[in-house]
């Protein structure tokens, strides 16, 4: 497989929220706006980057009865690393993450790319895995985030698009937890259509 | 037709029955009817504009639904959307936007009814989830649209007594600035959070448990959502449901009755100190019994099931009502039993004919 077929893979054709169905913890949470969709996916997409090149580079001496805590030993020193520099340079953007920063270590995409990819695979195409997968992280919360903040705010990335008018009586839920999980349910609805449309087609 | 050839080949004997989605749906809108008069007569035009606003946001988004899914457009003439979008323009305040009722109308039918898989495949009450909606997305304008009955008429001159709360007492200790109208179970609900003032808040529980105030509530004469506020009409409605024999007696006598043993039992201050009937008359208890709990396809199908089901509901709105968050806990109420109707329906199961009981 080439590098270009590993790092366009994560964006589309097994987008990690889309397509896997992984990482929804953040997916859910932390889409209440464009910004900390940025802030979060470019967070998630440095440790994974960093931890599929360290997995992949000791994966060799890495025994397999605890390849998991060794992977979950790395993971956290990456998000470590990004929760204090985001605590020093990006203090906004820091405390309105909050939990989510810590609850890196946990995200099953990091872990799933760790043992699914770089476990197998040599240093190069681990991280340029790393990068597409993080990227269509990203993209998936910035959708996400997209919808929200549009219908919750009325606003993008900050800017207000709606007008006044509008964000005098947003639609308030979009933001709350249901209308996460409610818009989660029609993007992943209208993904499973382009997918059944698609392999009609092929056929 | 063609399908309905496949139900011909059974063996007889048959019973035939006139009952049908569309007529049962058209009998629902009917007794339905007395309490828009009602509405009208208490608060004004503004409230069949928002009814009418709310039926045909319903009817259309049915439609609009029903062809971008290409199935069989005339479903959305059967009746069901039209009762969803009275219900859901009944559980509005009078005070609100034209294009809110418009919204929730839109969500009930797009997303609580149509993305389920239509009608007999949503899981939850769709007037009730537009509501919901409402409420979680405006929350300024879902709690505090109430307007003071009859104030369409009388302008700006407000006859407290009418409004079937103490005002005149809340006026006099400053608690309130203007009167858009706060309904009776606002105002109890207020009572429970004067912890310090025993004597105030019984004075004032006094009233709305007074006689002069279950009369009002009875007709009608409070603030309230547009189509619960008159028990008297709305009873109209039900006794023509079950004179058409629509309606199934068990959930509404179950629920009635929860909620007047609940509101007895902890409805006032203390324990045994409420007034079951205040409870029962007061807010959306009786629309919400009689028309809501009783949705054919969001409640239990087992004669056991449905009394279960109408307990819990009660209990939860006494609950909701005593220490929860909102002053009215019937929608609510009916929306979390409606999420444990195939529980209760799976554990209420009647045996076969010839089954033995286990462990029996």
């Amino acid at each position: 497989m080439s590098l270009a077929q590993d790092f366009s893979r994560g964006i589309m054709k097994e987008n990690p929220v889309f397509k896997q169905a992984l990482g929804m913890c953040p997916f859910l949470a932390v889409t209440t706006s464009v910004e900390n969709a940025l802030g979060m996916g470019a967070a998630a997409t440095f440790v994974l980057v960093f931890s599929n090149f360290l997995v992949s580079l000791f994966r060799k001496v890495i025994p397999a009865k605890v390849r998991i805590p060794s992977y979950i030993v790395i993971i956290a020193t990456f998000v470590t690393l990004v929760d204090l520099l985001m605590n020093a340079y990006l203090p906004a953007l820091h405390s309105s993450l909050g939990i989510f920063i810590p609850l890196i270590v946990v995200n099953c995409i990091i872990l799933g790319r760790a043992e699914g990819f770089a476990n197998k695979n040599k240093v190069l195409p681990s991280i340029v895995d790393g990068i597409g997968m993080g990227l269509g992280f990203t993209l998936a919360m910035v959708i996400m985030a997209t919808f929200r903040e549009l219908l919750g705010n009325g606003s993008w990335l900050g800017f207000n698009l709606l007008g006044e008018a509008y964000q005098n009586q947003p639609l308030l839920i979009a933001i709350l937890a249901p209308g996460a999980f409610i818009l989660m349910a029609f993007i992943l609805g209208f993904f499973n259509i382009m997918e059944k449309r698609k392999r009609g087609g092929a056929k | 037709m063609a399908e309905n050839r496949v139900f011909d080949i059974a063996v007889s004997p048959h019973v035939g029955s006139s009952q049908n989605t569309r007529r049962i749906m058209w009998d629902v809108v009917i007794a339905l009817t007395p309490a828009l008069i009602a509405a009208f007569w208490f608060f004004g035009p503004r409230a069949i504009m928002l009814v009418a606003a709310s039926v045909g946001a319903a009817v259309l988004t049915e439609w609009l639904c029903l062809k971008f899914m290409k199935r069989p457009v005339n479903f959305a003439f059967d009746g069901s959307a039209v009762v969803t979008g009275l219900l859901l323009a009944y559980n509005v305040p009078a005070g609100v936007p034209w294009w809110l009722p418009v919204v929730g109308s839109a969500f009930a039918i797009a997303v609580a009814k149509q993305a389920f898989g239509g009608l007999g495949h949503n899981i939850v009450n769709p007037a009730l989830l537009g509501r919901a909606f409402l409420v979680a997305s405006f929350p300024v304008l879902m709690t505090a649209g109430w307007i003071a009955p009859m104030q369409w008429k009388d302008g700006e001159r407000i006859d407290v007594q009418a409004c079937g709360v103490p005002t005149a007492h809340l006026m006099e200790s400053g608690e309130l600035d203007a009167l858009s109208g706060a309904t009776p179970l606002n105002a109890l609900k207020q009572t429970f959070s004067w912890e310090g003032e025993p004597e105030r808040s019984e004075e004032v529980r006094a009233m709305l448990f007074s006689k002069e105030s279950i009369k009002n509530l009875f007709m009608g004469r409070i603030g309230g959502c547009i189509g619960e506020t008159s028990v008297i009409m709305l009873f109209l409605g039900a006794i023509y449901l079950i004179l058409r024999g629509v309606l199934e007696l068990r959930l509404p006598l179950s629920y009635l009755g929860s909620v007047a043993l609940f509101g007895w039992l902890f409805g006032g201050q203390g324990w045994f100190d409420g007034n079951p009937l205040f409870h029962l008359l007061a807010g959306g208890v009786i629309l919400g019994g009689f028309f809501m709990v009783t949705d054919m396809v969001t409640t239990p199908v087992t004669k056991k099931g449905r009394i279960i089901f109408g307990i819990g509901a009660g209990l939860l709105t006494m609950v909701i009502r005593r220490w929860g968050g909102y002053p009215e806990g019937c929608s609510y109420s009916i929306l979390l039993m409606n999420l444990g109707t195939p529980l209760i329906d799976r554990y209420t199961k009647p045996l076969s004919f010839g089954e033995v009981k286990k462990n029996g």
